[in-house]
Protein backbone atom coordinates (compact mmCIF):
# COMPACT_ATOMS: atom_id res chain seq x y z
CA UNK A 1 0.00 0.00 0.00
CA UNK A 2 2.76 2.06 1.18
CA UNK A 3 4.71 1.13 -2.20
CA UNK A 4 1.92 2.26 -4.32
CA UNK A 5 0.97 5.46 -3.00
CA UNK A 6 4.30 5.90 -3.29
CA UNK A 7 4.57 5.07 -6.81
CA UNK A 8 1.46 7.62 -7.47
CA UNK A 9 3.51 10.28 -5.57
CA UNK A 10 6.22 10.38 -7.46
CA UNK A 11 4.51 10.90 -10.63
CA UNK A 12 2.22 13.04 -9.53
CA UNK A 13 4.97 15.45 -8.46
CA UNK A 14 6.18 15.41 -11.50
CA UNK A 15 2.94 15.95 -13.63
CA UNK A 16 2.71 19.20 -10.79
CA UNK A 17 5.73 20.65 -12.02
CA UNK A 18 5.08 19.79 -16.01
CA UNK A 19 2.03 22.16 -15.04
CA UNK A 20 3.93 24.75 -13.44
CA UNK A 21 6.41 24.58 -16.43
CA UNK A 22 3.51 25.94 -18.26
CA UNK A 23 2.75 29.11 -16.20
CA UNK A 24 2.84 32.08 -18.04
CA UNK A 25 6.04 34.57 -17.75
CA UNK A 26 6.47 37.68 -19.77
CA UNK A 27 10.06 39.38 -19.69
CA UNK A 28 10.50 42.85 -20.45
CA UNK A 29 12.62 43.03 -24.03
CA UNK A 30 13.01 46.90 -24.29
CA UNK A 31 15.02 49.38 -22.73
CA UNK A 32 12.05 50.72 -20.08
CA UNK A 33 8.35 50.54 -20.29
CA UNK A 34 5.80 51.78 -17.42
CA UNK A 35 3.58 49.46 -15.24
CA UNK A 36 0.23 51.09 -15.67
CA UNK A 37 -3.10 51.21 -13.70
CA UNK A 38 -4.99 50.52 -16.76
CA UNK A 39 -5.02 49.04 -19.98
CA UNK A 40 -4.22 52.41 -21.96
CA UNK A 41 -1.05 54.44 -22.47
CA UNK A 42 -2.36 57.68 -20.65
CA UNK A 43 -3.13 55.61 -17.35
CA UNK A 44 -0.92 56.02 -14.28
CA UNK A 45 2.03 54.93 -14.16
CA UNK A 46 2.64 52.70 -10.92
CA UNK A 47 5.76 51.22 -11.54
CA UNK A 48 9.04 51.60 -14.02
CA UNK A 49 9.84 48.40 -15.80
CA UNK A 50 13.62 47.65 -17.54
CA UNK A 51 14.43 45.13 -19.79
CA UNK A 52 15.06 41.85 -18.55
CA UNK A 53 12.33 42.05 -15.51
CA UNK A 54 10.21 38.99 -15.61
CA UNK A 55 6.81 39.58 -15.24
CA UNK A 56 3.84 36.98 -14.04
CA UNK A 57 1.23 36.63 -16.74
CA UNK A 58 -2.33 37.13 -14.98
CA UNK A 59 -4.78 38.11 -18.09
CA UNK A 60 -5.08 40.39 -21.36
CA UNK A 61 -7.29 42.39 -22.79
CA UNK A 62 -6.97 43.07 -26.64
CA UNK A 63 -3.00 43.98 -26.97
CA UNK A 64 -2.77 44.49 -23.42
CA UNK A 65 -1.35 42.33 -20.90
CA UNK A 66 -2.37 42.19 -16.90
CA UNK A 67 0.56 41.31 -14.42
CA UNK A 68 2.40 40.91 -11.12
CA UNK A 69 5.95 41.92 -10.86
CA UNK A 70 8.43 40.12 -8.42
CA UNK A 71 7.77 43.37 -6.17
CA UNK A 72 4.26 42.41 -5.64
CA UNK A 73 2.71 45.90 -8.16
CA UNK A 74 -0.26 44.17 -10.51
CA UNK A 75 -0.74 46.50 -13.37
CA UNK A 76 -1.16 46.21 -17.42
CA UNK A 77 1.96 47.06 -20.00
CA UNK A 78 1.45 46.56 -23.87
CA UNK A 79 2.14 43.15 -25.32
CA UNK A 80 4.55 45.00 -27.84
CA UNK A 81 7.10 45.53 -25.11
CA UNK A 82 6.92 42.18 -24.00
CA UNK A 83 8.71 38.48 -24.79
CA UNK A 84 6.28 35.64 -24.03
CA UNK A 85 7.97 32.70 -22.31
CA UNK A 86 6.00 29.51 -22.63
CA UNK A 87 7.77 28.09 -19.44
CA UNK A 88 9.70 28.98 -16.05
CA UNK A 89 12.34 26.46 -14.64
CA UNK A 90 12.89 28.06 -11.08
CA UNK A 91 10.40 27.85 -8.59
CA UNK A 92 9.11 30.99 -6.40
CA UNK A 93 7.60 34.43 -7.44
CA UNK A 94 10.50 36.18 -5.63
CA UNK A 95 12.73 34.24 -7.94
CA UNK A 96 10.90 36.25 -11.02
CA UNK A 97 13.17 38.71 -11.32
CA UNK A 98 16.52 36.40 -11.15
CA UNK A 99 15.60 34.41 -13.66
CA UNK A 100 14.54 36.73 -16.13
CA UNK A 101 17.72 38.55 -15.33
CA UNK A 102 19.83 35.46 -15.96
CA UNK A 103 17.99 34.96 -19.52
CA UNK A 104 19.22 39.05 -20.55
CA UNK A 105 22.53 38.45 -19.45
CA UNK A 106 23.24 35.48 -21.84
CA UNK A 107 21.20 37.49 -24.90
CA UNK A 108 22.96 40.92 -24.05
CA UNK A 109 26.33 39.89 -24.92
CA UNK A 110 25.55 38.72 -27.84
CA UNK A 111 24.66 39.89 -31.37
CA UNK A 112 25.00 43.61 -32.54
CA UNK A 113 25.33 45.05 -29.24
CA UNK A 114 27.64 48.15 -28.26
CA UNK A 115 30.83 46.35 -29.08
CA UNK A 116 29.87 45.89 -32.29
CA UNK A 117 28.44 49.10 -32.70
CA UNK A 118 32.36 50.54 -31.69
CA UNK A 119 34.23 48.55 -33.95
CA UNK A 120 32.12 49.31 -36.66
CA UNK A 121 32.60 53.02 -35.55
CA UNK A 122 36.54 52.72 -34.96
CA UNK A 123 36.35 51.45 -38.75
CA UNK A 124 33.63 54.56 -40.76
CA UNK A 125 34.04 57.25 -38.58
CA UNK A 126 31.63 58.96 -36.85
CA UNK A 127 29.43 60.26 -39.15
CA UNK A 128 25.86 61.00 -38.55
CA UNK A 129 26.26 59.52 -35.04
CA UNK A 130 26.20 62.64 -32.98
CA UNK A 131 22.85 64.07 -34.93
CA UNK A 132 21.29 60.71 -34.27
CA UNK A 133 22.55 60.53 -30.49
CA UNK A 134 20.24 63.84 -30.27
CA UNK A 135 17.41 62.61 -32.09
CA UNK A 136 17.37 59.77 -29.83
CA UNK A 137 17.20 62.34 -26.65
CA UNK A 138 13.43 63.34 -28.32
CA UNK A 139 11.23 62.63 -25.18
CA UNK A 140 7.43 62.86 -26.01
CA UNK A 141 5.12 62.36 -22.62
CA UNK A 142 1.48 60.58 -22.99
CA UNK A 143 0.43 63.27 -21.43
CA UNK A 144 1.71 65.71 -24.57
CA UNK A 145 -0.38 63.18 -27.10
CA UNK A 146 -3.28 63.30 -25.01
CA UNK A 147 -3.25 67.16 -25.00
CA UNK A 148 -2.75 67.17 -28.74
CA UNK A 149 -5.37 64.23 -29.45
CA UNK A 150 -7.74 66.43 -27.73
CA UNK A 151 -7.10 70.09 -29.18
CA UNK A 152 -7.00 68.41 -32.63
CA UNK A 153 -10.46 67.04 -31.86
CA UNK A 154 -9.27 63.33 -32.58
CA UNK A 155 -10.03 59.98 -30.88
CA UNK A 156 -9.03 59.15 -27.98
CA UNK A 157 -8.80 55.70 -27.77
CA UNK A 158 -6.25 55.16 -24.82
CA UNK A 159 -3.71 53.82 -27.41
CA UNK A 160 -3.35 50.92 -29.38
CA UNK A 161 -5.80 47.59 -29.63
CA UNK B 1 5.93 -1.84 -14.83
CA UNK B 2 3.51 -0.76 -13.22
CA UNK B 3 5.47 2.35 -12.07
CA UNK B 4 7.25 2.90 -15.41
CA UNK B 5 3.90 3.29 -16.91
CA UNK B 6 2.69 5.73 -14.06
CA UNK B 7 5.84 7.84 -15.08
CA UNK B 8 5.29 7.97 -18.65
CA UNK B 9 2.50 10.68 -19.20
CA UNK B 10 4.19 13.48 -16.71
CA UNK B 11 7.56 12.39 -18.47
CA UNK B 12 5.91 12.92 -21.40
CA UNK B 13 4.45 16.18 -20.78
CA UNK B 14 7.76 17.45 -19.39
CA UNK B 15 9.27 16.38 -22.66
CA UNK B 16 6.16 18.47 -24.20
CA UNK B 17 7.10 21.70 -22.68
CA UNK B 18 11.15 21.16 -23.63
CA UNK B 19 9.97 20.54 -26.78
CA UNK B 20 7.53 23.47 -26.85
CA UNK B 21 10.28 26.18 -26.27
CA UNK B 22 12.02 29.05 -27.73
CA UNK B 23 15.86 29.65 -27.91
CA UNK B 24 15.67 32.29 -25.47
CA UNK B 25 13.54 29.98 -23.36
CA UNK B 26 16.13 27.92 -23.61
CA UNK B 27 18.92 30.10 -23.00
CA UNK B 28 16.77 31.07 -20.01
CA UNK B 29 16.61 27.48 -18.33
CA UNK B 30 20.29 26.68 -19.02
CA UNK B 31 21.34 29.68 -17.07
CA UNK B 32 18.90 28.33 -14.27
CA UNK B 33 20.38 25.23 -14.51
CA UNK B 34 24.16 26.76 -14.27
CA UNK B 35 23.47 28.94 -11.35
CA UNK B 36 21.72 26.33 -9.07
CA UNK B 37 25.30 24.22 -10.06
CA UNK B 38 23.07 21.35 -11.69
CA UNK B 39 24.69 21.89 -15.19
CA UNK B 40 28.40 22.84 -15.91
CA UNK B 41 29.18 26.03 -17.33
CA UNK B 42 30.55 24.00 -20.04
CA UNK B 43 27.42 22.89 -20.56
CA UNK B 44 25.35 25.20 -20.27
CA UNK B 45 27.54 27.11 -22.95
CA UNK B 46 26.72 24.29 -25.03
CA UNK B 47 23.07 24.41 -24.49
CA UNK B 48 22.98 28.08 -25.69
CA UNK B 49 25.51 27.59 -28.73
CA UNK B 50 22.72 24.88 -30.02
CA UNK B 51 19.47 27.69 -28.91
CA UNK B 52 21.39 30.25 -31.12
CA UNK B 53 22.38 28.23 -34.08
CA UNK B 54 18.35 28.14 -34.57
CA UNK B 55 17.66 31.35 -35.14
CA UNK B 56 17.39 31.95 -39.05
CA UNK B 57 15.15 34.52 -40.05
CA UNK B 58 14.85 38.04 -39.76
CA UNK B 59 12.33 37.39 -37.32
CA UNK B 60 14.86 36.22 -34.92
CA UNK B 61 16.49 39.69 -34.36
CA UNK B 62 16.52 40.91 -31.20
CA UNK B 63 15.03 44.02 -30.30
CA UNK B 64 18.18 45.10 -29.00
CA UNK B 65 20.32 43.95 -32.35
CA UNK B 66 17.20 45.73 -33.93
CA UNK B 67 18.29 49.17 -32.18
CA UNK B 68 22.05 48.71 -32.60
CA UNK B 69 21.17 48.46 -36.41
CA UNK B 70 18.44 50.95 -36.82
CA UNK B 71 21.38 53.56 -34.93
CA UNK B 72 23.64 52.72 -37.44
CA UNK B 73 21.10 53.46 -40.00
CA UNK B 74 19.99 56.43 -39.12
CA UNK B 75 23.67 57.46 -38.20
CA UNK B 76 24.13 56.95 -42.26
CA UNK B 77 21.02 58.97 -43.11
CA UNK B 78 22.22 61.89 -41.03
CA UNK B 79 25.58 61.80 -42.43
CA UNK B 80 23.91 62.22 -46.34
CA UNK B 81 21.16 64.87 -44.97
CA UNK B 82 21.30 67.61 -42.01
CA UNK B 83 18.40 68.17 -39.61
CA UNK B 84 15.99 71.26 -39.70
CA UNK B 85 16.96 72.99 -36.38
CA UNK B 86 13.49 74.15 -35.92
CA UNK B 87 12.89 72.96 -32.58
CA UNK B 88 9.09 74.10 -32.83
CA UNK B 89 8.93 71.89 -35.73
CA UNK B 90 10.53 68.73 -34.36
CA UNK B 91 8.28 69.10 -31.48
CA UNK B 92 5.19 69.24 -33.92
CA UNK B 93 6.41 65.97 -35.71
CA UNK B 94 7.67 64.27 -32.40
CA UNK B 95 4.06 64.51 -30.99
CA UNK B 96 2.08 63.96 -34.37
CA UNK B 97 4.26 61.08 -34.78
CA UNK B 98 4.16 59.48 -31.30
CA UNK B 99 0.00 60.08 -31.49
CA UNK B 100 0.31 57.62 -33.99
CA UNK B 101 2.60 55.30 -32.97
CA UNK B 102 0.34 54.91 -29.87
CA UNK B 103 -2.68 53.52 -31.80
CA UNK B 104 -0.24 51.76 -34.04
CA UNK B 105 0.11 47.72 -33.56
CA UNK B 106 4.00 48.11 -32.29
CA UNK B 107 4.29 51.00 -30.03
CA UNK B 108 7.00 50.00 -28.15
CA UNK B 109 10.83 49.98 -29.36
CA UNK B 110 13.71 49.18 -27.30
CA UNK B 111 13.94 52.85 -27.43
CA UNK B 112 10.73 54.55 -28.68
CA UNK B 113 10.05 56.38 -31.71
CA UNK B 114 11.68 59.47 -32.57
CA UNK B 115 10.62 62.09 -35.63
CA UNK B 116 13.03 64.23 -37.13
CA UNK B 117 12.89 66.48 -40.50
CA UNK B 118 15.58 66.75 -43.00
CA UNK B 119 17.09 69.81 -44.45
CA UNK B 120 16.83 68.90 -48.47
CA UNK B 121 14.24 69.86 -51.17
CA UNK B 122 14.35 66.50 -52.11
CA UNK B 123 9.99 64.91 -51.66
CA UNK B 124 10.78 61.49 -49.09
CA UNK B 125 10.47 59.79 -46.26
CA UNK B 126 12.59 57.23 -44.75
CA UNK B 127 12.31 54.73 -41.35
CA UNK B 128 15.39 53.46 -39.69
CA UNK B 129 14.71 49.87 -38.13
CA UNK B 130 13.21 50.08 -34.55
CA UNK B 131 11.55 53.39 -35.07
CA UNK B 132 13.94 56.75 -36.12
CA UNK B 133 11.70 57.77 -38.37
CA UNK B 134 12.68 61.21 -40.91
CA UNK B 135 11.02 62.94 -43.56
CA UNK B 136 12.55 66.11 -46.10
CA UNK B 137 11.81 69.37 -45.67
CA UNK B 138 10.50 68.89 -49.09
CA UNK B 139 7.73 66.36 -48.48
CA UNK B 140 6.53 68.60 -45.77
CA UNK B 141 5.88 71.10 -48.17
CA UNK B 142 4.36 68.54 -50.63
CA UNK B 143 1.40 68.06 -47.57
CA UNK B 144 -1.20 70.92 -47.60
CA UNK B 145 -2.83 69.72 -44.45
CA UNK B 146 -1.66 67.57 -41.14
CA UNK B 147 -4.06 64.80 -42.49
CA UNK B 148 -1.40 64.33 -44.99
CA UNK B 149 1.53 65.03 -43.23
CA UNK B 150 0.00 61.53 -40.83
CA UNK B 151 -0.62 59.58 -43.46
CA UNK B 152 2.93 59.37 -44.54
CA UNK B 153 4.21 59.53 -40.59
CA UNK B 154 1.75 56.33 -40.27
CA UNK B 155 3.09 55.00 -43.67
CA UNK B 156 6.52 54.74 -42.10
CA UNK B 157 5.63 53.71 -38.41
CA UNK B 158 4.12 50.94 -40.71
CA UNK B 159 7.72 49.60 -41.86
CA UNK B 160 9.05 49.75 -38.82
CA UNK B 161 5.99 47.77 -37.38
CA UNK B 162 6.35 45.59 -40.43
CA UNK B 163 10.10 44.99 -39.71
CA UNK B 164 10.25 45.77 -43.29
CA UNK B 165 14.03 47.14 -42.95
CA UNK B 166 15.15 44.43 -41.25
CA UNK B 167 13.46 42.03 -43.96
CA UNK B 168 15.46 43.82 -46.35
CA UNK B 169 18.87 42.12 -44.86
CA UNK B 170 20.45 39.21 -47.49
CA UNK B 171 19.19 35.58 -46.15
CA UNK B 172 22.93 34.30 -46.36
CA UNK B 173 24.01 37.54 -44.02
CA UNK B 174 21.83 36.58 -41.74
CA UNK B 175 22.96 32.90 -41.64
CA UNK B 176 26.17 34.09 -41.36
CA UNK B 177 25.83 36.39 -38.57
CA UNK B 178 23.70 34.12 -36.34
CA UNK B 179 26.23 31.05 -36.95
CA UNK B 180 29.18 33.57 -35.90
CA UNK B 181 26.91 34.53 -32.99
CA UNK B 182 25.93 30.84 -32.00
CA UNK B 183 30.07 29.94 -32.09
CA UNK B 184 30.70 32.77 -29.23
CA UNK B 185 29.87 32.38 -25.48
CA UNK B 186 32.18 34.72 -24.15
CA UNK B 187 30.83 37.93 -22.69
CA UNK B 188 32.77 40.20 -25.47
CA UNK B 189 34.16 38.85 -28.25
CA UNK B 190 37.93 38.72 -29.31
CA UNK B 191 39.51 40.44 -31.82
CA UNK B 192 38.92 37.82 -34.78
CA UNK B 193 35.06 37.27 -33.96
CA UNK B 194 34.83 40.89 -33.50
CA UNK B 195 36.45 41.90 -36.48
CA UNK B 196 34.01 38.85 -38.79
CA UNK B 197 30.70 39.90 -36.41
CA UNK B 198 31.55 43.99 -37.75
CA UNK B 199 32.60 42.74 -41.30
CA UNK B 200 28.70 40.96 -41.09
CA UNK B 201 27.05 44.23 -39.44
CA UNK B 202 28.59 46.22 -42.12
CA UNK B 203 26.83 44.20 -44.91
CA UNK B 204 23.50 44.11 -43.16
CA UNK B 205 23.63 47.78 -42.87
CA UNK B 206 24.19 48.09 -46.60
CA UNK B 207 21.60 46.06 -47.45
CA UNK B 208 19.00 48.22 -45.54
CA UNK B 209 20.73 51.73 -46.50
CA UNK B 210 20.21 50.63 -49.91
CA UNK B 211 16.92 49.63 -49.93
CA UNK B 212 15.66 52.22 -47.14
CA UNK B 213 17.50 54.64 -48.62
CA UNK B 214 18.54 54.18 -52.71
CA UNK B 215 16.05 51.42 -53.84
CA UNK B 216 13.45 51.48 -52.19
CA UNK B 217 11.35 48.40 -50.42
CA UNK B 218 9.65 45.44 -52.67
CA UNK B 219 6.32 46.88 -53.84
CA UNK B 220 4.72 44.09 -51.47
CA UNK B 221 5.86 45.89 -48.38
CA UNK B 222 5.11 49.55 -49.86
CA UNK B 223 1.34 48.24 -50.11
CA UNK B 224 1.52 46.79 -46.33
CA UNK B 225 3.00 50.05 -45.21
CA UNK B 226 -0.35 51.72 -46.88
CA UNK B 227 -3.12 49.54 -45.72
CA UNK B 228 -1.14 49.86 -42.12
CA UNK B 229 -0.79 53.46 -42.77
CA UNK B 230 -4.59 53.52 -43.00
CA UNK B 231 -5.52 51.72 -40.20
CA UNK B 232 -3.20 53.95 -38.02
CA UNK B 233 -5.10 57.05 -39.28
CA UNK B 234 -8.29 55.45 -38.68
CA UNK B 235 -7.56 54.15 -35.12
CA UNK B 236 -6.23 57.80 -34.15
CA UNK B 237 -9.36 59.26 -35.41
CA UNK B 238 -7.83 61.36 -38.98
CA UNK B 239 -9.60 60.56 -42.19
CA UNK B 240 -7.58 58.20 -44.04
CA UNK B 241 -8.44 60.15 -46.99
CA UNK B 242 -5.40 62.00 -45.86
CA UNK B 243 -3.42 59.48 -47.53
CA UNK B 244 -5.16 59.05 -51.26
CA UNK B 245 -4.80 63.11 -50.84
CA UNK B 246 -1.17 63.25 -50.40
CA UNK B 247 -0.44 60.41 -52.93
CA UNK B 248 -2.88 62.55 -55.45
CA UNK B 249 -0.54 65.31 -54.83
CA UNK B 250 2.47 63.18 -55.59
CA UNK B 251 0.69 61.98 -59.00
CA UNK B 252 0.44 65.65 -60.24
CA UNK B 253 3.84 66.56 -59.25
CA UNK B 254 5.33 63.03 -61.19
CA UNK B 255 4.06 64.99 -64.02
CA UNK B 256 7.31 67.57 -63.07
CA UNK B 257 9.38 64.32 -63.72
CA UNK B 258 11.32 64.70 -60.57
CA UNK B 259 13.14 61.07 -60.12
CA UNK B 260 14.55 61.58 -57.23
CA UNK B 261 13.33 60.63 -53.44
CA UNK B 262 10.10 59.35 -52.97
CA UNK B 263 9.27 58.83 -56.69
CA UNK B 264 12.86 56.23 -56.95
CA UNK B 265 11.93 54.44 -53.81
CA UNK B 266 8.28 54.40 -54.07
CA UNK B 267 5.61 52.86 -56.43
CA UNK B 268 3.65 55.00 -58.84
CA UNK B 269 0.91 57.05 -56.54
CA UNK B 270 -1.59 55.82 -59.14
CA UNK B 271 -1.31 52.31 -58.31
CA UNK B 272 -1.44 52.58 -54.22
CA UNK B 273 -4.60 55.10 -54.85
CA UNK B 274 -6.49 52.72 -56.41
CA UNK B 275 -5.59 49.83 -53.72
CA UNK B 276 -6.05 52.06 -50.66
CA UNK B 277 -9.54 53.35 -52.07
CA UNK B 278 -11.46 50.93 -51.35
CA UNK B 279 -10.59 50.50 -47.87
CA UNK B 280 -10.65 53.85 -46.98
CA UNK B 281 -14.53 54.46 -48.23
CA UNK B 282 -15.29 51.30 -46.10
CA UNK B 283 -13.94 53.27 -43.26
CA UNK B 284 -16.45 56.49 -43.76
CA UNK B 285 -14.68 58.92 -40.60
CA UNK B 286 -14.67 62.53 -40.74
CA UNK B 287 -15.39 64.36 -44.19
CA UNK B 288 -12.76 67.07 -44.07
CA UNK B 289 -9.28 68.54 -42.06
CA UNK B 290 -10.29 70.11 -39.28
CA UNK B 291 -9.71 74.02 -38.96
CA UNK B 292 -7.45 73.34 -35.94
CA UNK B 293 -5.67 70.96 -37.44
CA UNK B 294 -4.84 72.48 -40.50
CA UNK B 295 -3.95 75.91 -38.84
CA UNK B 296 -1.36 73.90 -36.62
CA UNK B 297 0.22 72.34 -39.10
CA UNK B 298 0.62 75.62 -40.87
CA UNK B 299 2.12 77.48 -38.25
CA UNK B 300 4.57 74.29 -37.58
CA UNK B 301 5.87 74.37 -41.01
CA UNK B 302 5.99 77.73 -41.19
CA UNK B 303 9.87 78.43 -40.75
CA UNK B 304 10.39 76.22 -43.88
CA UNK B 305 8.36 78.80 -46.58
Amino acid sequence: MKKSFKAMGVPAVLLAAAVFLLAETVVVKIQTTNLRKDPKFYAETLDVLKAGDGLEKLGSREAWIRVRTSKGAVGWIHSSAVEAKKFKLAAVDKNLRTEAAASEVALAGKGFNKQVEQSYRAAHGEAGYAAMEKMLQIKVLPSEVLAFLKKGKLGESGGSK
Amino acid sequence: MKTARSWFTPAFCLAACLVLSFCSAVRQGADILAGEGKISDRDRNSIVKASDALRSTFSDISEEEEYYIGRAVAAAILSRYPAVGNPELTRYVNVLGNALVLNSDRPETYAGYHFLVLDTDEVNAMAAPGGMIFVTKGLMMTCADEEMLAAVLAHEIGHVNGKHGLQSIKKSRLVDAFQLIGQETADRYGPEKLSRLTEVFEGVLGDIVATVVERGYDRKYEYEADALSVKFLSRTGYNAGGLTDFLNTLAADRSKGDPKGWFKTHPAPRERIDRAKPTIASLGGPAAAEDVRTGRFLQAIRSLR
